[in-house]
C-alpha cells in the first residue's frame, strides 16, 4: 500500500503556481527523497501532505492527495497531522518547555497517555527511538533551548514520534546542523525507515544518495523524474536530472 | 584625520543629547524625593496609615489614597486585562479580517484619546445612572485607558513569535487555541507582561479619568460602589488648597507614588526573564 499518493496536484500562492500537476506514489516504510534546486517547490509539496499549507491563506491546492488511500481533505487536519509527523529545517523545540514537556505536550493534548506513568514511558520510548535518551536522560527537566542544535533536532523527531505517526516529513532537517550532527540524523533516518515512511526534502544529491530508497526530482514545480535511488542515480532518463546530480545545476 | 574628528564629534553629540534627554527624568525624580522624603520621615508610619489632616494641622496620613490606588489598579486590571489580551490576540492571529482591521484602528485611536473624555463618558453611562461616584466607575474608566496599551503590546509580542514555532505546534495536530495560548503566548510572555506593566503603570498614575468618576474620599475607605480616593487625585486636589501643610502632604504623596512605581515595576521587569528564541 502507498503511504501517500498525489494525483494532478497543483498548488499556487495567489497567481503564482509553484506545483504544476504532480502524480506521486510514496510507498510505505521507505525513505523517499524529494530533491531539487532552491525554489522548485519541494517544501511546498511537503507542507501539502500534512495540510500545513493551510496556515498560509494565499495557498491554493487542487487535485488529490491520499494518505493510505484516504483523501486527506476527508479527515480533520488535526487527526492528519497527528499521523504525519514533521521535522523542520530550523530545529524548533518549544523554548519555554523542558525536554520532557516538549515530547509530552502534544501527547497530553491529544489524550494519548492513560496515566502519568504511561506518559513518561511514551516520552522515554520516543527519546530512545530518536537516539537522544542517553544524552538527555539526566536533564529532562532542563529547558530545551539549552540543548545543542543536533540534539534539538532529534528532540523534534522525538516529539513527532511520540504521537505514533505513520509518516515522518523532514524539510531539510540537516540544513542548519554541523556535519557530525547531520550524520547522526542521517543514521537515525536509516533506523526510522524500517518502521515509518520517511519523506525527506533535500537539495543535496549526496544526502539523498545516503538516506533514500526512492528519489523524486522536482524542477520549477514539475516532477521531472521519480524512481528507485539506483535507477535515478545511475541511469537518469532526463537531462535535467543528470545536470542536477552532477552538480552542473543547483 | 578629518574622519576621526567627525567620528569624535558625532559621538560627543550623541552623548550630549542623550544626557539632555534624560535630564527632565532625573530632575523629576530628584525634586519629588528631595521635597517628599522629608515629609514622609516627619509624618512617620502614620503618614501611610492615617487619613487626611485638618487644614493647618500637621501631616496626618494618606492611607485612603494608597488604598484607593491599589483598589483601582486591581479592579481596572480585572476588567481591562482579559479584554485587552483577547483583543490583542485576535488582531495578531486574524490580521486580515475586516473586524480585526477596525479593532486595530480603534485601538490606535484609543492610545491617543484624551483621557478626560474617557472619564466624562463613564460619568454619563455609570455615575449619573448610579447617582454616585464610585470605585467601580473609576475602574471602568481606567480599564478603558489601559486597554489599548495592553492589547497592542500583546499583539506585537505575538507577532514577534517566530513562525517556525507556530508551525511546529500546528504540525503536532494541536488546535489553534492551544497553539496560541500554550505556545505562542508563553514564548511571547515577556512582551505581554511588559504590556501589562505599562498598562498598570499608566493607570496607577492617571488623574484625568478619575476626576468625573472616583469622587474622592479623604477620610474613609469604602467598597466598590462608594467614592474612592487615589494618590494622583489627592495630589491634584491638595496642591489647589491654600494650606501649607496640604502642599507638604502633596509632596509626600508624590514621593509615595514614585516609590510604589519604582518598587513594584523595576523588580517585575527584571523577573520576567526573556525566553531565548
Amino acid at each position: 500500500m502507498n503511504a501517500i499518493e498525489t494525483r494532478n496536484l497543483r498548488i499556487s500562492y495567489g497567481e503564482n503556481e509553484v506545483i504544476r500537476g504532480i502524480d506521486l506514489d510514496i510507498p510505505e516504510k521507505i525513505c523517499f527523497a524529494i530533491m531539487g534546486p532552491s525554489g522548485c517547490g519541494k517544501s511546498t509539496l511537503l507542507r501539502a501532505f500534512n495540510r500545513l499549507l493551510e496556515l498560509n491563506p494565499t495557498a491554493k491546492v487542487s487535485g488529490e492527495i491520499r494518505f493510505f488511500e484516504k483523501n486527506i481533505y476527508e479527515m480533520s487536519e488535526h487527526e492528519l497531522r497527528r499521523q504525519i509527523g514533521m521535522v523542520f529545517q530550523m530545529p524548533n523545540p518549544f523554548p519555554h518547555m523542558s525536554v520532557f514537556e516538549n515530547v509530552a505536550y502534544a501527547v497530553k493534548c491529544n489524550r494519548m497517555a492513560k496515566s502519568k506513568k504511561d506518559l513518561s514511558e511514551i516520552v522515554e520510548w520516543a527519546l530512545k527511538k530518536s537516539a537522544l535518551w542517553d544524552e538527555v536522560k539526566d536533564k529532562l527537566k532542563e529547558k530545551a533551548s539549552n540543548l545543542s542544535g543536533g540534539q534539538m533536532q532529534r528532540l523534534c523527531i522525538a516529539r513527532a514520534l511520540a504521537l505514533k505517526p505513520k509518516v515522518l516529513l523532514m524539510d531539510e532537517p540537516t540544513a542548519n546542523l554541523d556535519p557530525i550532527s547531520a550524520g547522526k540524523i542521517e543514521e537515525l533516518i536509516h533506523e526510522l525507515k524500517k518502521e515509518y515512511t520517511v519523506v525527506i526534502v533535500t537539495h543535496s544529491p549526496s544526502q539523498a544518495s545516503r538516506v533514500a530508497d526512492y528519489i523524486a526530482f522536482l524542477y520549477l514545480g514539475n516532477l521531472i523524474e521519480v524512481g528507485k535511488l539506483e535507477e535515478v542515480f545511475e541511469n537518469p532518463k532526463n537531462e535535467l536530472t543528470e545536470k542536477f546530480l552532477t552538480g552542473r545545476m543547483g | 584625520m578629518f574622519r576621526k574628528l567627525k567620528e569624535t564629534l558625532f559621538i560627543a553629540y550623541v552623548c550630549i543629547f542623550s544626557i539632555i534627554a534624560l535630564l527632565p527624568l532625573v530632575h523629576i525624580v530628584f525634586t519629588v524625593f528631595a521635597n517628599g522624603i522629608p515629609v514622609i520621615f516627619r509624618g512617620g508610619t502614620e503618614f501611610l496609615t492615617q487619613s487626611l489632616a485638618s487644614p493647618g494641622k500637621g501631616l496626618g496620613g494618606i492611607f485612603p489614597a494608597i488604598f484607593g490606588t491599589f483598589l483601582l489598579v486591581f479592579l481596572s486590571s480585572l476588567i481591562g486585562i482579559p479584554i485587552a489580551i483577547l483583543a490583542g490576540t485576535f488582531i495578531a492571529e486574524y490580521p486580515t479580517s475586516a473586524l480585526s482591521k477596525s479593532v486595530r484602528a480603534l485601538l490606535t485611536i484609543m492610545l491617543e484619546f484624551p483621557t478626560i473624555l474617557v472619564g466624562l463618558f463613564v460619568m454619563a453611562i455609570l455615575v449619573i445612572p448610579m447617582g454616585s461616584f464610585s470605585a467601580i466607575a473609576a475602574s471602568l474608566a481606567l480599564a478603558i485607558v489601559m486597554l489599548p496599551y495592553v492589547a497592542t503590546y500583546t499583539e506585537q509580542a505575538l507577532r514577534n513569535v517566530p513562525q517556525h514555532y507556530k508551525e511546529g505546534a500546528y504540525a503536532l495536530g494541536l488546535r489553534k487555541a492551544r497553539v496560541v495560548f500554550s505556545v505562542s503566548m508563553r514564548i511571547a510572555r515577556k512582551g505581554v507582561v511588559t504590556g501589562l506593566l505599562i498598562g498598570v503603570a499608566k493607570v496607577s498614575g492617571e488623574t484625568a479619568p478619575l476626576i468625573f468618576t472616583a469622587g474622592n474620599a479623604w477620610r474613609s475607605v469604602g467598597g466598590v460602589f462608594e467614592p474612592v480616593g487615589a494618590i494622583p487625585l489627592w495630589i491634584y486636589y491638595l496642591v489647589q488648597q491654600p494650606y501649607a501643610n496640604y502642599h507638604e502632604i502633596a509632596w509626600g504623596s508624590a514621593a509615595v507614588l514614585l516609590t510604589l512605581f519604582l518598587v513594584i515595576f523595576i523588580p517585575l521587569r527584571v523577573l520576567t526573564r526573556e525566553v531565548r528564541v
